[in-house]
Formats: structure tokens, C-alpha cells, sequence
């Protein structure tokens, strides 16, 4: 698997740049802005949906999403750069392997959310949130702040000095 | 800043035990970037919406999401500071930092601008911002952008680690 993904870097390209002087930080900085649009989007709406900003229909709301989506796949795309300039350092790493499982957990969820919650949300009216809508929301948000934090935190699991799930 | 003040400094205990436990200086760390991803996306939500995406959302309401703003604003202030007392002299000698920390007062300075106008202007709830604002709003953006860059760029451009010891 390492292997796989480091061919794939070096064939491509990416690992040359990423490398390269200014590489590793501007993939970076891009990554951190795409953060901030995705909890800027996807957050707000969470917020609102757990009760914050009252009175904002949340239909209206909802236009801010696809900005969200937009900060997510700049984030998959910039962190699979990441991921195939120094794949030891990612698929050994805890903190990747705990943060890779909140992004599965948080796209469940946004699937449960289109498939059975938007829908009666949006037939509930302008400004009524059923409970269902606020667990999704609590999860979402709870996802994406884990997802920062296990991203922060991924400096600090260094491998091979730690464990990891499968090593 | 005089170089015997900052090596006085960073050999405070407080500065040795932020620099030397893992557990504090990461914490630090973490807080600093959920923080920010709250921080910036306040303002990109509203931003956005100041540019026109989400026109149903009645802008004067977006005030509702500030109580998210100021109190993620504390933790993003203090947890710098925190950072900042680990390596005093690896940003003080840094002019990125310096830049850094004007692009935050100036889209401060907007924010504030526009809480005391636009925000505040039942009648733009559903008639298009005036164009001045909507400069402001793409400005904003622009500065909260360089910030994080700049922020990102102070692993890497720094002069010196430590000022006892300069390398």
C-alpha cells in the first residue's frame, strides 16, 4: 500500500513538487483555507440546525453547502498529495488512521442526512428543526472538528515512535 | 526587540514547559486550528453571503452566528499567545509574523466596519449589498486568506528557533 501510493506520487509528479521549496507549504496553507470554507458552509448550517441563528430558513442556508463541498474535495485533493509524497508517515500515524475514520463516519451521516432528514426539514417549514436534524447536525460538527484535530495532531504520531492500528 | 530580552524570555519556566511538554504545546496547537477554522468561517459564510450566494437568507440575521465568532476569537487569541510563549523568538524575529497579525486587524477592522453599517440594515435582507460592501466582503476574504498563509508560512520562514541558541 505505501508503495502503491509513493509510485503513483513520484510517477505523477507530486511527490517532485511537493518537495520542492515551496511545495509542502502552499499544498498546506491551501489545505488549512479549504478547512475554513467547509467549517465556515458545512458548520454554520450544523449550528443552525442545532438551534443557532434562529429565524434563518434553513433551505436559504442550505445555498452555502456547495461552497462546503467545494472546501472538501480542495482538502481530499490537497491531502492526497500529502498523503502520496510520505505515506509512512500517514498510514502508520494513529492520529491519520482515527482521522480518515471521522471522514467515513461524517459521510454516512451525510448521506443519512439527504436520504432521510433534509427532506422533512425542508416540508417542516422555514424555521422548524425535528430532533433527528439536530443529532445529524450534533455529528456533523462533531466530525469535522475531530477531523481538525486528528489532522493537527498528526505531527505529533510521528511513526514510527507510536502505535497504530495495524502495525 | 532586543535579543537578551527574548533569551530572558524563553527561559522563563512557563516558556521551557510550553516548549518541553508535548501534551501543552499540541493542545495549544490544536485549539489554535479549530479555532481558526471557526474564526475564518464566520466570516466566510458571511462574506459569501454579502456577495450574494444564499440571497434568501436575510443578511441582517448573520449577526446571530458572531456569539461564535468572539468566543472562538478568545481561544484562537490566547492559544497564540500560548504558542507564542513557547518560541518568542522564532516569530518576533519574523516579519511574516508581523504580517500575519496586520491581515488579522485589517479584516478585523472590516468586520467591525460592516457590523456597524450593513450588518445592521433590515432593508439588505433581501435587496443585493451595495457594491462598496461587497468590496469589503471580497477584501475580507483576501486578508483572512493571507492570514492563514502567513500563519501556515511561519513553520518555515523563521530566522531562528530559539534566541539562546541560533541556529
Amino acid at each position: 500500500m505505501p508503495e502503491t501510493l509513493l509510485a503513483f506520487g513520484q510517477k505523477s509528479g507530486i511527490y517532485d513538487f511537493m518537495h520542492s521549496a515551496w511545495g509542502w507549504p502552499t499544498v498546506e496553507s491551501l489545505h488549512f483555507m479549504g478547512l475554513c470554507v467547509l467549517i465556515g458552509t458545512v458548520g454554520m448550517f450544523d449550528l443552525r440546525m442545532l438551534g443557532l441563528a434562529r429565524g434563518i430558513p434553513i433551505h436559504a442556508l442550505h445555498k452555502l453547502v456547495p461552497w462546503g463541498i467545494a472546501g472538501y474535495c480542495l482538502n481530499v485533493t490537497t491531502g492526497f498529495m500529502f498523503v502520496v509524497s510520505a505515506p509512512d508517515q500517514y498510514l502508520f500515524n494513529p492520529a491519520f488512521q482515527v482521522k480518515l475514520s471521522l471522514m467515513v463516519l461524517a459521510g454516512i451521516n451525510v448521506l443519512f442526512f439527504y436520504r432521510f432528514v433534509f427532506g422533512p426539514v425542508k416540508a417542516a417549514g422555514a424555521t422548524a428543526v425535528p430532533p433527528t436534524a439536530r443529532t445529524v447536525a450534533a455529528v456533523s460538527l462533531t466530525c469535522w472538528v475531530g477531523v481538525i484535530v486528528c489532522g493537527r495532531l498528526i505531527t505529533y504520531y510521528r511513526p514510527p515512535y507510536h502505535w497504530c492500528f495495524w502495525c | 526587540m532586543p535579543m537578551d530580552y527574548l533569551v530572558w524570555l524563553e527561559e522563563t519556566p512557563f516558556s521551557t514547559w510550553m516548549r518541553e511538554s508535548g501534551p501543552a504545546f499540541f493542545s495549544s496547537l490544536v485549539f489554535h486550528s479549530v479555532a481558526m477554522g471557526f474564526v475564518v468561517g464566520v466570516h466566510v459564510a458571511t462574506d459569501l453571503r454579502i456577495l450574494g450566494v444564499a440571497p434568501r437568507v436575510p443578511l441582517s440575521l448573520m449577526r446571530r452566528f458572531f456569539s461564535v465568532l468572539w468566543v472562538n476569537l478568545v481561544v484562537v487569541s490566547l492559544s497564540g499567545v500560548l504558542l507564542l510563549a513557547a518560541y518568542p523568538a522564532k516569530a518576533l524575529t519574523n516579519p511574516v509574523f508581523y504580517f500575519k497579525l496586520a491581515a488579522v486587524v485589517a479584516a478585523l477592522a472590516i468586520t467591525r466596519s460592516l457590523l456597524r453599517g450593513l450588518l445592521r440594515e433590515p432593508r439588505y435582507d433581501d435587496d443585493p449589498a451595495p457594491r462598496k460592501a461587497r468590496l469589503l466582503a471580497a477584501l475580507s476574504l483576501a486578508l483572512w486568506a493571507a492570514a492563514v498563509t502567513s500563519g501556515r508560512l511561519l513553520a518555515y520562514t523563521h530566522n531562528m528557533m530559539m534566541a539562546s541558541h541560533q541556529y
